[in-house]
């Protein structure tokens, strides 16, 4: 009986022999080599990849799960960007009272991107509930054209109220952390961009693990491949949905929250992000988050040699200029394929 | 256990079931025959929550069924193994087994219903890490029952097993269903091999044109005239 659990199929070698490791492994050994040439590539490339494959991952799996190209993605960074800006600034202004408290130094940052996060997922839930779920119920035909120009008034809609309540104003900090930078590779890094990038790191990491491991994750990944086998094992597809849309928001608000000292909050701030969130899931193939998340750094890296080696203008001809080469030999997208798996093994 | 009464059902514009009347006792093998178009998958539709009834009852051990969600006549001990299986191709069999628990939160009933299917398909269990994708009809088959079978239902579904598939595994599918009803579980299987059913099931009904219009035990309908001559070709 205990069969089952002894037996393992695949040899570990043939699992790292996929198309999807190929990729990787060609991607680290670009950023290594630039390493050594100028180590500064390699920092500035998993910073800003980190950051856009928050966003972009989160994108692709409300397309892979819910079949929405959400076009208000951006949206909810700017969101983030706000909640964070508004419970930081308090806590600056503490720090400015009270200098030594190591406390509000060290901690201080954190509540804004987690408030930022959870406001982020209750977008989200609201945006199912109250959109998504009664034009589901009311027809699924061109259900992709009406959720996209839904979403699409969702950001008109958005990016409006932010100016009509907060004005046009540009809300930013200079930095979350006031201590020195640190030196990675000999190339000085602020504390608020190494912290970005292990709050991308600890956050891909959870997600990939909830997504591969867990009951709801499992269930999710079931609902993007076969929306009626994974009823008919007993999913309820509106908990899903609520879920996903939740999650996909609070990652673009987390990813808002924690570039706040690079993006200051004003509401037309979700633009960029969104757009390069799309270029990224447009290079991977739609619908998959592990895609996306690879193919945020290759973005990232793409946009560092364009800066470093063309010029500033440059940063974003390079990756779209890259993504059409792709979509010219791979129409489905470097990692896409016939079937929708978000996730793939 | 299971008792339709006069259910009419149907898509859109198109109406399928013209007043169906079926009873399926506990313990039961039932069958439900008929020709191409007849309304046998709408009826086990309708019975699983995925297409609503226009008129009639549905009820399931005395409840009502009718207009309740497909995963909520999983919850409630019915599985449904659709003809097009609907399984997750990317993930492992193993994967899909365990998505079909999704309801179960106990961990070690978990595990030993997975057992009990790898034991059921021993075929299955060679395969346990490929992805469902890449499986034969026959497996792919397998795994659409095993799957069924994780929130151990107690009425099962099964919409043509032999559909596309070659005779020998027909035959391993005929013989689990087989296996299934001895060890207790009621099944109500769809199928279009007629003769091989009827010789497997307690008892059969023939839908034609959206209604019942025979019911008898597996050999009285053998020994009926219409449907030798309609569906065994006698």
């Amino acid at each position: 009986m205990t069969t089952a659990t002894n037996l393992r199929a695949v040899p570990f070698a043939r699992r790292f022999m996929s198309f999807t490791w190929l990729v990787i492994g060609f991607v680290v050994l670009v950023m290594v080599a630039f390493a050594f040439i100028q180590p500064s590539i390699l920092v500035d490339t998993l910073v800003t990849g980190g950051m856009w494959a928050l966003m972009a991952g989160g994108l692709a799996l409300v397309f892979g799960v819910m079949n929405i190209p959400n076009f208000a993605h951006g949206e909810f960074f700017m969101i983030g960007s706000l909640v964070a800006f508004t419970v930081f600034v308090p806590i600056q202004e503490a720090l400015l009272d009270n200098p030594d408290s190591v406390v509000l130094k060290v901690a201080g940052p954190f509540p804004g991107i987690i408030v930022a996060a959870v406001v982020g997922f209750l977008c989200g839930v609201l945006l199912e509930v109250l959109l998504f779920r009664p034009l589901r119920k009311r027809s699924r035909e061109q259900w992709v054209m009406n959720t996209f120009l839904l979403t699409a008034g969702v950001s008109v809609l958005l990016v409006n109220s932010d100016r009509l309540l907060f004005g046009n104003d540009f809300r930013g900090i200079t930095r979350y952390w006031d201590v020195k930078p640190i030196e990675i590779l000999g190339v000085s890094v602020s504390v608020d961009r190494a912290m970005v990038f292990v709050i991308a790191m600890i956050m891909i990491a959870v997600f990939a693990v909830f997504l591969q491991r867990t009951r709801m994750g499992r269930a999710m990944r079931a609902v993007s491949q076969d929306e009626t086998g994974a009823q008919m094992a007993g999913i309820d597809l509106n908990r899903i949905f609520v879920l996903t849309m939740g999650l996909s928001c609070a990652l673009a608000a987390l990813a808002g929250a924690a570039l706040l000292f690079m993006y200051p909050s004003f509401p037309d701030v979700g633009i960029q992000p969104l757009y390069l969130a799309w270029y990224v899931v447009i290079l991977a193939g739609l619908g998959n988050v592990q895609g996306a998340i690879i193919g945020a750094f290759i973005v990232a890296l793409l946009q560092t040699l364009a800066v470093y080696y063309v010029g500033l203008g440059w940063v974003d001809v390079l990756p779209t200029a890259f993504i059409i080469l792709i979509l010219l030999f791979k129409p489905s997208g470097l990692f896409g394929s016939e079937v929708k798996g978000v996730w793939e093994q | 256990m299971l008792q339709l009464t006069g259910v009419e059902a149907g898509y859109d514009l198109l109406q399928v079931l013209w007043g169906v009347d079926l009873r399926v006792e506990e313990g039961e093998f039932v069958a439900l025959l008929g020709p191409n178009g007849a309304g046998k998958t709408t009826t086990l539709r309708t019975i699983a929550g995925f297409v609503p009834s226009i008129r009639g009852s549905i009820t399931f051990r005395g409840e009502p069924l009718d207009g309740v969600l497909p995963h909520k006549v999983s919850a409630i001990g019915i599985g449904y193994v659709s003809e097009s299986l609907n399984l997750f191709p990317a993930m492992s069999v193993y994967e899909n087994l365990l998505v079909g628990a999704y309801a179960v939160r106990d961990r070690a009933r978990i595990s030993s219903t997975i057992d009990f299917v790898f034991e059921l398909f021993p075929r299955l269990l060679e395969r346990r890490d490929q992805l469902a994708g890449t499986l034969s009809g026959g497996e792919r088959k397998m795994l659409a029952i095993g799957r069924g079978l994780m929130p151990s239902p107690s009425l099962l579904l099964v919409d043509e097993p032999s559909l596309g598939l070659a005779p020998m595994a027909t035959l391993t599918a005929f013989e689990a269903l087989k296996q299934l009803h001895a060890r207790g579980v009621t099944i109500l299987l769809v199928e279009q091999n007629v003769n091989t059913t009827l010789h497997l099931v307690d008892r059969a009904y023939v839908l034609e044109q959206g209604r019942i219009v025979l019911e008898g035990t597996g050999q009285q309908l053998l020994g009926n005239n219409h449907v030798q001559e309609a569906y065994l070709g006698i």
